[in-house]
């Protein structure tokens, strides 16, 4: 992915949330790949749902396409295709660059 | 501005502290909480103005929430908000069914989310400002009717026909119809005289005393008051409620009315030198009751032999002297000092087919 796939905008107002958000982000992360190595579909199904939900109402519209490939993957019990998406939602986390305005 | 207060309803303390934020910068109160079984507690205890209620909750989920909320008339009108990342038709259709006022898709969208909101909000101010009118006219319309009983009956029982009032208003039937009343007349006795060598604006004002004194004796005992001409009082009872204990009443109204005018009486006497007293006729049966009259002029009356019967009653009575019926007698003997009473016998009144057992009671 380029630089800018890792840059987020987010309102200033939400400044103070964002440390927590990103704490269960990856708490979500270490969630997600707990359950794929036990093969929980329905949990990894919730989580990839929570994450559709909550990531772009923060700005964080990677999160939400990422969450919605999980929910989809889950679905079909693609274990291949979960396991990349986790990777990518690992990648995504450790790199993120947030402007505040 | 006043207060509105919104409930959040999310399992994601994310999404609820997103949700908080939003509605917080708008000048919104916001509570939050996280599922659902303690979600319905609260607004159960402590309605809010407005829920976002997220659908996938620990406990009741929001679908169940929301049904619930809404097949409840204490909390049918609280706007609900599902706030949903559910997009199949199967859940929109399940969530209009639930009674949902509107729906968020999750992602949320700041400016969505507000509009959204605040149209609500204006929704539920203007619901709030019509049911207050409502409410407002609701009582004016109870005073007017209050008051147009109170021409009638006690304020006691004015009061307590407006708190009962249901939805066909009048206890004051517009048909007429048939019941077993008191009927108790009351006559100044004198009051020819006092025509006949009083003042007119002074017999006016005695008018205006005694009939004060009496109408204060039936209220007390919750008499309705059926007319008022001359110098005669007709007060009815048992009607239009129905009171067991009526012929009690009657009896405690007529001694009321005489201990009441005891007074007037004397400072008449000192006044005008003028002697005068009350009698009385109470007459125990059945009356057809009802509103008569034109379209233009309608009067609360009670008609029968009943009242016929009273009526020959207070006639006959002396001043302080109570006429009554054999049937009213046997209903209120335990109550009248033996002493006091006299049987007159089988009695043909004027007008009347029948003879009517008579009782004299000296007051």
């Amino acid at each position: 992915m380029g630089e800018d796939a890792y840059k987020v905008k987010v309102a200033k107002d939400l400044e103070d949330l964002i440390p927590t958000f990103l704490g269960n982000r990856r708490k979500e992360l270490d969630a997600l790949r707990v359950a794929l190595a036990a093969a929980d579909f329905e949990q990894l199904r919730q989580l990839g749902h929570r994450m559709r939900g909550v990531g772009n109402s923060y700005g964080f519209e990677r999160i939400s396409v990422i969450g919605k490939h999980i929910e989809d993957g889950a679905r079909s019990g693609d274990k291949a295709a979960l396991a990349a998406q986790i990777t990518d939602y690992g990648d995504y986390l450790s790199k993120v660059q947030i402007a505040y305005e | 501005m006043s207060s509105f207060r919104v409930l959040v309803v999310d399992d994601d303390p994310d999404m609820a502290a997103f949700l908080a934020r939003i509605i917080t910068a708008e000048g919104m109160a916001v509570d939050t909480l996280y599922d659902g079984d303690s979600a319905l507690l609260s607004v159960l205890t402590q309605p809010p103005d407005l829920i976002l209620l997220d659908v996938m909750l620990p406990g009741k989920n929001g679908f169940e929430i929301c049904e619930h909320l809404k097949s409840d008339s204490a909390t049918a009108l609280i706007p609900v908000v599902l706030v949903t990342a559910l997009e199949d038709r199967e859940s929109r259709v399940r969530g209009i069914q639930s009674g949902a006022d509107d729906f968020l898709s999750k992602p949320v969208n700041r400016e969505e989310l507000v509009a959204r909101v605040k149209t609500l909000r204006r929704l539920h101010e203007t619901r709030r400002e019509l049911e207050e009118r409502r409410l407002a006219a609701e009582v004016q319309r109870k005073e007017a009717i209050r008051k147009a009983f109170a021409r009638y009956v006690s304020p006691r029982l004015a009061d307590s026909i407006i708190r009962d009032l249901g939805n066909d208003d009048a206890p004051f039937k517009a048909h007429a119809h048939r019941a077993e009343v008191v009927v108790l007349f009351a006559d100044l006795r004198g009051f020819t005289r006092i025509t006949e060598s009083i003042a007119v604006h002074n017999v006016v004002e005695m008018l205006n005393e005694y009939f004060s004194a009496l109408t204060e004796a039936a209220y007390q005992h919750e008499g309705t008051i059926f007319n008022m001409a001359g110098d005669s009082l007709l007060v009815g009872f048992n009607v239009p409620f129905p009171q067991p204990d009526a012929p009690a009443r009657a009896w405690r109204t007529a001694l009321g009315m005489v201990s009441r005018f005891g007074p007037l009486s004397a400072a008449w006497r000192g006044r005008y030198g003028v002697e005068t007293g009350v009698g009385i006729g109470i007459c125990r049966g059945e009356a057809i009751i009802g509103n008569v009259g034109s379209p233009h002029f309608m009067s609360y009356t009670v008609i029968g032999n009943t009242v016929n019967t009273a009526a020959r009653l207070v006639q006959m009575a002396q001043a302080d002297e109570v006429l009554v019926s054999g049937a009213f007698y046997e209903s209120i003997r335990e109550l009248v000092a033996g002493g006091r009473v006299e049987a007159r016998g089988d009695i043909a009144l004027r007008g009347m087919s029948e003879t009517t057992a008579v009782y004299s009671i000296r007051l």
